[in-house]
C-alpha cells in the first residue's frame, strides 16, 4: 500500500492527458479501473478514520458518486487519488459534525484486545493498534494516514484537509510525537517498530 | 513553536518512510537522537498499521455505485434545468400581484359600481354613502380578484412545469 500513488499500472486511466482540456464525466470502464485501483487503499483509510465497517462503505459510495457527478478535465491518476481522498474526507468530516457517530459507532473490540501486545496473538495486536490509533484525533489520523501511507506530498494533504501547506509539516510533527507519546504509553518499545 | 529539534531530522524520515532505518548512517543517527527516534517510530509504527489486515469484507459493487451515480448526476441535471422555473415562480407572483394592484387603481370606480349592483340593497346603500373607501367592499374585491388571479398564475404555471419536462 505505501507508495502506491505514484504507480500507474492502468492504460485506460491516464489516456486522456492534459492536452485535453474539455472537462467530460468518466466513462464506466474508467470508473471500474478507479475503483479497482483505489477503492481498496481509500476504504482502509475510511475505516481507520471512522473505525466502523459501515461508515467506511457510506464513505466510498459517497466519494466515488461525487466523483462520477463531477466532469474531469484531467484523466491523471494522481489527480483523481487525490480529489477522491479529498472529497472522502470531507465527507468523513460532515458526518462527525452531524453527530460525533465515529466516535459513537466505532466497532467494538474483542476481549482479545484487552491482552498486551507483547503476550497477545496478532488479532490482539491487530485491535490494540487500532485502538491506539483511534485514540488520536480526526484530524491526526487523517494526517498521519495521508502522509505516511498514503504518501501524500505535504501541498496535497493540505488541499485534503483544507489546511495551509505551510501548516502541514508542523501538525505532522505534533500528530507523530503524540503517536510516540501513545505508544510508549502502551508498551510499544523501539523494537515493535 | 519550531516544530523540528534535529536539522537532519527531514532526510532522516525521508530514509525511514522509503525503509532504509536500517542503514548505518540512520540507524546510527537514531539511537543518538530521541526526536528523530520518536518521529520515525511513529512512522515505522504506521507502516505497520498500514499492513495489518483489515476486517475481510466485500467492498462495495462497483456495479451499484455507478448506477447510483448516474442518478445523483441526473438529479443534480434536474435540479439545474429546473433552477431557472422556480425563480420564474416568483418573478410571477410579484408580476401578478403588480398587475392586480395597476388593475384595481385603473378600474376603482367601474368595479365599485359593479360591487355595489351585485350586493344587497343595504349594503348598496352603504357602499354608496361612503364610496369608494368603504373597507368591506374593498376587501371583497381584493379576496376576490387576489383568489382568481392566484388560481389562473397557478394554473400557468404548471402549464409552464410541464412543458418544461
Amino acid at each position: 500500500m505505501v507508495g502506491q500513488a505514484a504507480t500507474l499500472d492502468v492504460e485506460d486511466v491516464g489516456a486522456h492527458t492534459q492536452a485535453d482540456a474539455r472537462p467530460e464525466l468518466l466513462t464506466e470502464s474508467e470508473f471500474q479501473d478507479l475503483y479497482r485501483l483505489h477503492a481498496r487503499p481509500l476504504w482502509a483509510y475510511l475505516y481507520r478514520l471512522t473505525g466502523n465497517t459501515a461508515d467506511a462503505d457510506d464513505l466510498l459510495q459517497e466519494a466515488y458518486c461525487r466523483l462520477l457527478a463531477i466532469p474531469f478535465a484531467t484523466r491523471d491518476d494522481r489527480e483523481l487519488r487525490a480529489y477522491l481522498f479529498r472529497v472522502a474526507t470531507n465527507a468523513a468530516t460532515d458526518l462527525w459534525r452531524r453527530g460525533g457517530r465515529g466516535t459513537r459507532r466505532s466497532e467494538p473490540l474483542t476481549s482479545e484486545s484487552a491482552v498486551s501486545p507483547d503476550h497477545g496473538d496478532g488479532a490482539a495486536l491487530k485491535h490494540d493498534m487500532s485502538r491506539t490509533f483511534r485514540d488520536l484525533k480526526p484530524q491526526e489520523r487523517m494526517l498521519l494516514w495521508l502522509a505516511h501511507v498514503e504518501g501524500f506530498a505535504h501541498p496535497e494533504i493540505a488541499e485534503a484537509l483544507g489546511l495551509k501547506a505551510a501548516s502541514v509539516p508542523v501538525l505532522l510533527f505534533r500528530a507523530r510525537r503524540k503517536l510516540a507519546a501513545l505508544l510508549r504509553k502502551k508498551g510499544y518499545g523501539p523494537g515493535e517498530r | 513553536m519550531l516544530h523540528r529539534t534535529c536539522a537532519q531530522q527531514p532526510d532522516i524520515l525521508s530514509a525511514v518512510a522509503a525503509g532504509r532505518e536500517r542503514e548505518t548512517l540512520v540507524a546510527a543517527h537514531l539511537t543518538a537522537c530521541p526526536s528523530c527516534r520518536e518521529q520515525a517510530d511513529a512512522i515505522s509504527w504506521m507502516h505497520r498499521l498500514a499492513d495489518a489486515p483489515e476486517p475481510s469484507r466485500p467492498l462495495p459493487d462497483p456495479g451499484v455505485i455507478w448506477w447510483k451515480g448516474q442518478l445523483l448526476r441526473r438529479w443534480q441535471a434536474e435540479r439545474v434545468a429546473s433552477a431557472p422555473i422556480e425563480r420564474m415562480h416568483w418573478v410571477e407572483l410579484v408580476a401578478g400581484c403588480a398587475c392586480l394592484v395597476v388593475f384595481l387603481v385603473w378600474q376603482w370606480r367601474g368595479l365599485s359600481t359593479l360591487v355595489s349592483r351585485a350586493i344587497p340593497a343595504g349594503v348598496a346603500a352603504m357602499s354608496t354613502a361612503a364610496p369608494p373607501s368603504n373597507p368591506l367592499v374593498l376587501v371583497l374585491v381584493l379576496c376576490g380578484t387576489a383568489t382568481v388571479g392566484a388560481m389562473v398564475l397557478a394554473g400557468l404555471h404548471r402549464m409552464l412545469y410541464r412543458s418544461h419536462l
